[in-house]
């Protein structure tokens, strides 16, 4: 009889029930509330359900020893998370974004660059705020890219610089993102008048199917001679996008941005869910890093909407850009572009600001990948 | 067939021969003690000069095959076995020979001794290409060493001193060097020069992009325009409403390649439907069908062969 009490004693040590810390449930809740708003409010469904399954998994209490946690060295999820850790995910992410982007808007007015490169300042005005906050300038740097509103670049980023804070940081990113349209509209409609809302911009022109190779070849070129050490990020993105363009590699492209895009999705989205263990991400650096977060957004999108309408003060009528595209300079693909359409036809139901949009919304991307590979230079 | 099979190997041949070339030139002779008296023991017990030889690269050199001497007219005097597979050294890694004379106790036992005043060459697995030398002092006291020490900004070159405290195996360069985030700490504690410099670097590199692709569509139209003219000149008319232009064909081709989820779609299939005069689509309750106006040959055998890799 003692031998089963003995055992039953055993087994009860082993459960979750009797590891289970105040710290596990609140990450189990949080994991639970991401699942419930990608599903009720289908906000970022594909990132939130890994993320928020992830959690759970990385949160449930477990005996340590087990070889079974996360960051367990050789256990399955921590042999999934090398690609996170290594930073091996991201950049195959990026190949699947360039499959799947039509550089079109952009190359058809490539003046639109600008905007993406102005909303890269949320990166540097969190960069600063994190310093003033006491963290140092390699986790200052992790930080602001949060900002760049891009999770791959922001995980490949901080699995760099400052692997300890990469699941806040990931977690940080990608809630807002998914908080695109909750943050960027009230900025928009509190920065720009009802004039400036109703300004149609010309449509773009064709662009030809030349163009469209010559882009990801010389794209790469210049971003990756300015700054080399964004070569696995500008790489991948540039080459899927001359994948899709090339004609030529159909199948390559369609399982770069189909298939294997939605595998590393999963795997990173659960496993950046899993290491948010509640002993590591329960701390009031964590705290911090979701207030720069919230705030390198805000700045992103203010400086995006603030940059155009100061431009449009040097362009004559007919050229002038609706400020309600410069919050799409914040990458978040394409999330911030539909927030410029949404917010534009509230105004104006037959202006149609989507392909505008477009235009600073890739450029975002390869501005945060500019960032981060500079921000990698001077800080590793 | 056959000029693929050539251009594949003659890449091949290229490759293997560049890589291997760049990967042993990493190799440095690194340090040098030449009168062991009181330092490094062998697995045999004994003390004798050695020589370090640091990888400078990020990535594994195998250097099997090399050639270790200190006679200039006799570049092949030590040969590395090939067929050792601990002859291998590992980025930013170093490995030490004995210079025992005793080459048969290992692949790391030379076939000479050293001395003050020799000069130690590594020569490449040809024979002929000194890849580094070092050449120990004549002065230099026992027990004393000559070191390869890393400088510059990128590590990559290198100062020869002389040091009483030997590291064999080790790392040669400052081990409490700081690392750019702490150099950044206490040249920039505030952010504002790195932030500064970050978001020109940023502006730069999208403007430049953004002239290049400006000068290429410059460049694309003028092409375009030339080829429309004799077109334009047998149509002499305006598209008409409903008629399936390239500008609504690019519309069209870029709404259907973006992901952007259902509600996009139906907004960019009404916005085509507005522009068009109600001609891309059957007039039926929350439905929305394009309804082409040539047949689409989706039921036609050449759409149903698969495409083979090219």
């Amino acid at each position: 009889m003692s031998t089963v009490v003995e055992s039953l004693k055993q087994f009860w040590y082993f459960t979750g029930f009797a590891n289970a810390t105040w710290q596990n449930l609140v990450m189990i809740l949080i994991g639970i509330l991401f699942i419930y708003i990608a599903i009720k409010k289908e906000w970022e469904p594909l990132l939130l359900v890994p993320i928020g399954f992830g959690m759970i998994v990385g949160n449930i209490p477990m005996f340590p020893g087990l070889n079974i946690g996360i960051y367990e060295d050789g256990s399955v999820l921590n042999t999934l998370y090398q690609g996170v850790k290594q930073g091996w995910y991201p950049p195959l992410i990026f190949l699947g974004i360039g499959a799947m982007t039509d550089f079109s808007a952009l190359i058809s007015q490539p003046r639109l660059l600008l905007i993406g490169a102005a909303a890269q300042m949320g990166i540097f005005g969190a960069y600063l705020l994190a310093l003033a906050l006491g963290f140092d300038p390699n986790q200052a740097g992790a930080i602001g890219i949060i900002g760049g509103a891009d999770g791959p670049t922001a995980i490949f980023l901080s699995s760099q610089l400052a692997p300890e804070l990469m699941g806040a940081i990931a977690v940080s990113a990608y809630s807002y993102m998914a908080l695109v349209p909750v943050i960027q509209r009230p900025i928009m409609l509190a920065l720009t008048t009802q004039k400036e809302r109703l300004i149609r911009m010309p449509s773009p022109r064709q662009v030809s199917q030349k163009e469209k190779i010559i882009f990801p070849v010389v794209g790469f070129l210049l971003t990756a001679f300015i700054v080399p050490s964004g070569l696995p990020l500008l790489g991948m993105l540039f080459f899927g996008n001359l994948l899709k363009e090339s004609g030529v590699t159909r199948r390559l492209a369609e399982t770069a941005r189909g298939p294997l895009i939605d595998v590393v999705t999963t795997l990173i989205g659960l496993t950046v869910g899993a290491s948010t263990q509640a002993d590591k991400f329960l701390s009031l650096t964590s705290i911090k890093i979701f207030g720069l977060g919230l705030t390198s957004f805000i700045i992103a999108t203010t400086c995006g909407v603030c940059f155009v309408k100061i431009w449009n003060l040097f362009l004559k009528d007919g050229k002038k850009i609706n400020p309600l595209i410069g919050n799409a300079g914040v990458s978040a693909v394409p999330d911030s572009a539909r927030v410029s359409e949404t917010v534009g036809r509230e105004f104006d139901p037959n202006n149609h600001l989507l392909m505008h949009a477009m235009g600073p919304n890739v450029a975002g991307v390869i501005g945060s990948a500019v960032a981060a590979g500079i921000l990698l230079g001077f800080l590793s | 067939m056959k000029r693929t099979k050539a251009f594949i190997s003659a890449i091949l041949l290229l490759s293997g021969i560049s890589l291997g070339a760049q990967n042993l030139s990493d190799l440095r002779v690194s340090e040098i003690v030449a009168q062991n008296e009181n330092g490094l023991v062998d697995e045999f017990g004994e003390r004798n000069g050695w020589i370090e030889i640091f990888n400078t690269s990020s990535g594994t050199v195998r250097f099997g095959g090399c050639y270790l001497t200190d006679d200039p007219g006799n570049l092949k005097k030590y040969h590395v076995p090939t067929t050792d597979r601990t002859t291998n050294v590992g980025p930013r890694q170093s490995v030490v020979f004995h210079a025992s004379g005793k080459s048969w106790q290992g692949s790391f036992h030379t076939n000479f001794k050293i001395g003050n005043g020799s000069t130690v060459y590594l020569v490449s697995n040809d024979g002929k290409t000194i890849l580094d030398e070092l050449k120990v002092p004549a002065d230099l006291p026992a027990d004393n060493a000559v070191v390869k020490v890393p400088a510059g900004i990128k590590k990559i070159d290198s100062e020869i001193r002389t040091t009483a405290t030997p590291t064999p195996g080790s790392y040669n360069g400052d081990v409490d060097a700081k690392s750019n985030s702490e150099i950044m700490k206490e040249k920039d504690p505030h952010g504002w020069v790195l932030s500064l410099i970050s978001v020109s670097v940023v502006f730069s590199a999208l403007f430049v992009l953004s002239i290049i692709f400006r000068l290429v569509g410059n460049l694309s139209m003028k092409a375009g325009k030339k080829k429309e003219k004799p077109a334009k000149a047998a149509k002499g008319r305006k598209a008409k409403p409903g008629e399936m232009t390239p500008e609504i064909a690019a519309a069209i081709s870029m709404a259907l390649q973006q992901e952007f989820g259902g509600e996009v779609y139906a907004a960019i299939a009404m916005a085509l439907d507005d522009y068009l005069g109600n001609g891309v689509h059957d007039m039926e309750s929350f439905i929305i069908t394009i309804s082409p106006s040539a047949g689409s040959q989706w039921a036609a055998k050449t759409q149903n062969f698969r495409q083979l890799p090219r």
